[in-house]
């Protein structure tokens, strides 16, 4: 599996597209959507990271998932169907359990998009996203990202300096080498100070925060963005209005009722997979595009 | 204005937003609301921040502060929740203001997970950093806060276990548990002691050993470049 086409998209529309199918899914406790949900969020990580994200669904979340719904019944008492009593008199009751399934389904659910979300809304699209709403916060947020690094290689050279005269951390014993320890830090942790002031007079001297300045990007709102962009707000619209007739979620307590399924509850189900699978859709796409114009010689 | 604002939000939006949850979703979905709530709250700060257009000199101390923090933390990941982030800000919010004490630990929340990974807990990290931050600036503003290591690791263990530990668990039994009451609270707390108790034993010994030598760097810069104290 190559890049994920889907990332390649205008920060805008992965932003749009997670925080859709991670507010979803954390709203609709609907089996049906539930379903689709998990399911898409499973098929994604696996199509971003493949075999990595099939050990981790299958070795965290699987076993979250059965952990997860079988705690809930311990605390939760409501529901009419009394199936037993635990040792402490306390009930437990069918609709507890099936609520504790769907409530492990959508942590897990969650989860596994948000291991979606750390693969493909990668920390400068973010700051590309949110420069011009809080310029300030997101430059702080960028120079943070860089210094980390630079710090670790910072400390590397002060200790290989400090080493050369026998105080580094691998030298003495045990108190001394906490101190040399210690006084690394401290002299990274001046060092680190006395740089930044310096890089604040240089963003001044070239004129930060003057008026008219302009940013660079490497992001281009083109028109398949726009597509995606329309196609989305669509869907969405289709999966909200089932939310205003309360096609989305189901009562659980004291017990559980589902609405009747009509034509169109069978819509926004489908709107609701086309939405959840888009990313999936689009590399495919891409994949088949791919191979029909490749050149065979 | 801006306090018109942050009080349109407290005193609007979030009563909407509950009353929304239980309307709306029959008052389960805990997990949602809270988060909503928590990132409500953290809108103020930004906003109040921003408005101000804050000097590069002041933004890139923040950001050093922040650096400072995350890298600790990624220096002692192997040993859980034994991180010096909660240091960092405290010393942050006691030198630099409550201001920056609150943007330091809710950045290094923010920034420390784009390298532990994202999810569900990232606002309630903010939130849980920043608002020690916050304190530990407004307290020391109002002189209950010294500058002595005593008083400082006293008020860093507390907060690590009723600010942090109580917010964080807090968290889990809206993430974890989907009913809200006086068991899965108990329980949440009970599971969660010993990691509050190892949070808050790293926090005292990395102020016992970092207040002092950072609160003088902190000075000297200040002294040194002339930031305006505020």
């Amino acid at each position: 599996m190559g890049r994920d086409s889907f990332s390649t998209y205008h920060p805008a529309v992965n932003f749009l597209y997670f925080a859709a199918v991670l507010g979803f899914s954390m709203f609709f406790m609907h089996p049906v959507l539930q379903g689709i949900a998990l399911f898409s969020a499973a098929v994604y990580s696996v199509t971003l990271s493949g075999g990595k994200a099939v050990k981790f669904n299958v070795i965290y979340m699987l076993p979250a998932l059965f952990i997860l719904a079988a705690v809930n019944p311990l605390f939760n008492h409501a529901g009419m169907t009394i199936l037993f009593y635990l040792k402490n008199g306390n009930p437990v009751t069918l609709e507890s359990i099936v609520y504790g399934i769907a409530a492990a389904a959508m942590l897990v659910t969650v989860m596994i998009w948000f291991s979606c979300y750390n693969k493909v809304m990668t920390s400068d699209k973010f700051i590309h996203l949110f420069g011009k709403i809080v310029p300030a916060l997101s430059l702080i947020f960028s120079m943070v990202l860089r210094f980390v690094p630079r710090f670790r290689h910072q400390i590397q050279a002060v200790s290989l300096a400090q080493r050369s005269i026998g105080r580094d951390v691998t030298q003495g014993n045990v108190v001394h080498r906490a101190r040399h320890g210690l006084r690394i830090l401290s002299i990274m942790a001046t060092w680190a100070m006395e740089n930044a002031i310096e890089t604040a007079d240089s963003m001044k001297a070239r004129g930060y925060g003057l008026p008219g300045r302009t940013s660079f990007a490497i992001y281009r709102f083109d028109r398949r963005d726009r597509t995606v962009l329309v196609l989305m707000i669509v869907l969405i619209a289709i999966v909200l209005a089932g939310a205003g007739m309360g096609e989305n979620t189901m009562r659980y307590f004291p017990s559980m009722r589902m609405k009747e399924q009509t034509l169109f509850s069978g819509v926004v189900y489908a709107a609701y997979s086309l939405l959840c699978m888009l990313p999936v859709i689009i590399q495919l796409v891409e994949e088949l595009r791919w191979k029909y114009i490749v050149s065979r010689t | 204005m801006r306090t018109l604002l942050a009080s349109l939000l407290i005193l609007i939006v979030i009563p909407a937003t509950i009353a929304l949850g239980i309307v709306v979703l029959d008052d389960r979905n805990y997990y949602f609301i809270s988060l909503l709530i928590i990132l409500y709250t953290m809108i103020p700060f930004a906003m109040v921040f921003e408005s101000r257009k804050p000097q590069a000199r002041e933004l890139i101390i923040i950001a050093v502060l922040t650096a400072i923090a995350v890298a600790g933390r990624s220096a002692f990941f192997m040993l859980p929740q034994f991180k010096p982030v909660l240091a960092i800000v405290i010393i942050a919010g006691v030198s630099m203001g409550a201001e920056a004490g609150f943007l330091v630990g809710a950045m290094a929340g923010f920034v420390s997970n784009f390298f532990f990974g994202q999810g569900p807990w990232t606002p309630w990290q903010m939130f849980s950093f920043g608002i020690i931050g916050f304190l530990a600036g407004i307290l020391f503003k109002k002189g209950w806060l010294k500058r002595s290591k005593a008083l400082l690791c006293v008020f860093g263990g507390l907060s690590a276990i009723l600010i942090y530990g109580g917010l964080m668990n807090l968290s889990s039994v809206t993430l974890f548990a989907s009913t809200f009451n006086k068991e899965a609270l108990l329980a949440a707390y009970a599971s969660g002691i010993w990691f509050d108790l190892v949070h808050a034993a790293a926090t005292v010994i990395f102020l016992f050993l970092l207040s002092r030598p950072m609160l003088e760097k902190l000075d000297r810069i200040k002294t040194k470049y002339g930031l305006i104290e505020r």
